[in-house]
């Protein structure tokens, strides 16, 4: 099953591993499916137990209401100033802004790229110190554990909440959303490239380690142009997924029409809403064609 | 033959290398510079910050808020992915236009449902969370729609695809036997695709967790809600307990759907 399924990341399946008896997997199986069930159950009680809205009651109308004056609002059917969808500046506005968030997601994906890129060989376990090391030694088994502890907490945190630290740190713009996303997605390639890596074909680098190649040189002209193709792979779904991340962070953060898209509801300017929705969905349209154009070419 | 198709693929790396290469220096310029790098008080900030991450707030106070919001943040990631299943499943067998016989019903099956589909998850969670609490009020039932729609979204697209995907010699087998297409379905393409399906239910749900944190962003309760005020209050030792407390949430959903995968997975053969 080689197919990639879905935003960005692919279903990681089991690869070898030591086999399990079928009836403890059976039974294990089950206890999952039960404790989900019962999880769901909990969820439910505690979601509707915290509801002091009128969505509590799931048969009253008052949220109906409630939702059709909000799209009324989008259409601009309440407003009393001329909806922004009927300004040619607001368009041109929200244009510009549309192209500084094509900008930051293509920097964010650059950035992730470039540090996943540097790391994810050294976060592989086969490389480092499984089948495919000559010697173990602590010198690489600790940047082993270091690197996959920095995948593993850099893509554990949302990135809204790494803008929200990185704000503090960076100057005031663009730039603390960038690298939130940068960061995150770092994470998640890096991850990503170290299990490329360790689901290889072996046979090229034990031949050229056999040839008195050295680890460096092993991973520089063995493992690196074996990965590299599948990794600019990860690359583009990720893109799809920072497109769609990067208004989210400009919540936060300065930049793009996440900022804009924050200002018009907090003023309740539905109709502007309404206009940066449009070139978000444009956005996402047009990086899921071209993402898939050059996953083509990658391959 | 073969080696025109190699000489093929490497212009087209070298193309694509050269694209990637302009349009991240075309970024950046983008990104904007002028105002210099870090923050004034920015190098501090990294060191509080990195200090404050050894020394996390652990009075029971804070463990016992960051206890509750964990359930909480728990909680609206399983209510979602239910909503989730609920639109994803029907939507995705539909989409996957595996229901009826004729081509024509079939085309107009797989439009409709993925176009549906696309819609919901183009939008990311965090914008659906502010529409839905700007339409509903701030009640828990926006988190929960807001995870669910693109959620829902993501879950159906891929339910299709692996529909579509299962080998069709047994279901031809079915079909000679005089299986009407609902019960091809049912007893041949469902069973089929159920392990890949429910492993990828459970890879979403690793996901969820993290989407459900920052949902409480808007202002629902949660783990990403408790991190946003210790950062308002600039109290950075007790922004990274809850941060240690989401890492630890994901850390063992991770784990558990990674077991429950692997099981599914050779279950599967």
């Amino acid at each position: 099953m080689a197919a990639q399924y879905g935003r960005g990341e692919p279903v990681a399946r089991g690869g070898a591993t030591a086999p399990i008896a079928p009836a403890r997997r059976i039974g294990f199986l089950a206890a999952s499916a039960a404790i989900a069930f019962l999880m769901a159950v909990a969820a439910w009680v505690t979601i509707l137990g915290n509801d002091h809205f009128p969505t509590r009651n799931l048969f009253s109308l008052e949220p109906v209401f409630r939702a059709a004056d909000f799209a009324g609002g989008l259409i601009g059917a309440e407003s009393s100033t001329t909806p922004a969808f009927y300004k040619a500046e607001e368009w041109v506005e929200k244009a510009r802004l549309a192209g500084e968030t094509l900008a930051m997601s293509v920097a964010a994906a650059g950035l992730a790229g470039l540090g996943a890129l540097a790391l994810f060989m050294f976060g592989a376990r086969n490389v480092m110190m499984g089948s495919l090391a000559p010697y173990r030694s602590p010198f690489w088994t600790a940047p082993f554990f270091l690197v996959r502890a920095l995948f593993t907490v850099t893509r554990a945190v949302p990135e809204l909440v790494w803008a929200m630290i990185l704000v503090f740190v960076f100057t005031q713009g663009t730039l603390p959303g960038v690298t939130a996303l940068a960061v995150h997605n770092g994470g998640i390639l890096g991850k990503l490239g170290s299990e490329i890596v360790e689901g290889l074909d072996t046979r090229p680098m034990r031949a050229l380690r056999s040839t008195g190649a050295g680890r460096m040189q092993v991973l520089l002209y063995g493992v690196l142009p074996e990965a590299l193709p599948k990794f600019i792979t990860y690359l583009f779904y990720r893109w799809e997924v920072i497109i769609r991340t990067t208004i989210v962070v400009g919540f936060v953060a300065a930049g793009g029409l996440g900022t804009e898209f924050r200002l018009a509801m907090s003023h309740f300017k539905f109709t502007e809403v309404t206009l940066i929705l449009f070139w978000y969905l444009v956005l996402v349209l047009f990086v899921d064609i071209v993402s898939a154009q050059l996953r083509r070419l990658a391959n | 033959m073969n080696d025109r198709a190699h000489e093929g693929s490497l212009g087209g790396r070298g193309a694509l290398t050269a694209i990637l290469l302009i349009a991240f220096a075309v970024s950046l310029v983008g990104v904007g510079w002028e105002d210099g790098l870090l923050n004034s008080g920015g190098l501090r900030a990294v060191g509080q910050i990195v200090a404050a991450a050894i020394q996390p707030q652990l009075t029971l106070d804070v463990l016992s808020i960051g206890a509750r919001s964990t359930w909480t943040t728990l909680a609206y990631a399983w209510a979602g992915m239910t909503v989730a299943l609920v639109i994803g499943l029907p939507l995705g067998i539909i989409g996957s236009g595996t229901l009826v016989r004729s081509p024509w019903a079939r085309r107009w099956n797989i439009s409709f449902a993925r176009f549906a589909l696309a819609v919901f998850r183009a939008i990311h969670e965090l914008v659906w969370a502010w529409l839905f609490v700007a339409a509903l009020g701030l009640s828990p039932m926006a988190g929960v729609l807001a995870l669910g729609l693109p959620y829902g979204g993501i879950l159906g697209r891929i339910y299709a695809e692996l529909l579509q995907d299962v080998p069709d010699a047994p279901l031809r087998a079915l079909r000679g036997a005089g299986a009407s297409e609902w019960r091809v379905f049912w007893f041949g393409r469902l069973p089929m695709a159920l392990p890949d399906m429910l492993s990828y239910t459970f890879y979403r749900l690793e996901c969820g967790i993290r989407s459900a944190a920052i949902l409480s962003f808007v202002g629902l309760g949660g783990l990403g809600h408790n991190i946003h005020i210790s950062l308002q209050d600039i109290d950075y030792s007790r922004m990274w307990t809850f941060v240690y407390f989401l890492i630890a949430l994901v850390l063992v959903v991770d784990l558990w759907s990674s077991l429950v995968r692997r099981r599914v997975a050779i279950e599967q053969g």
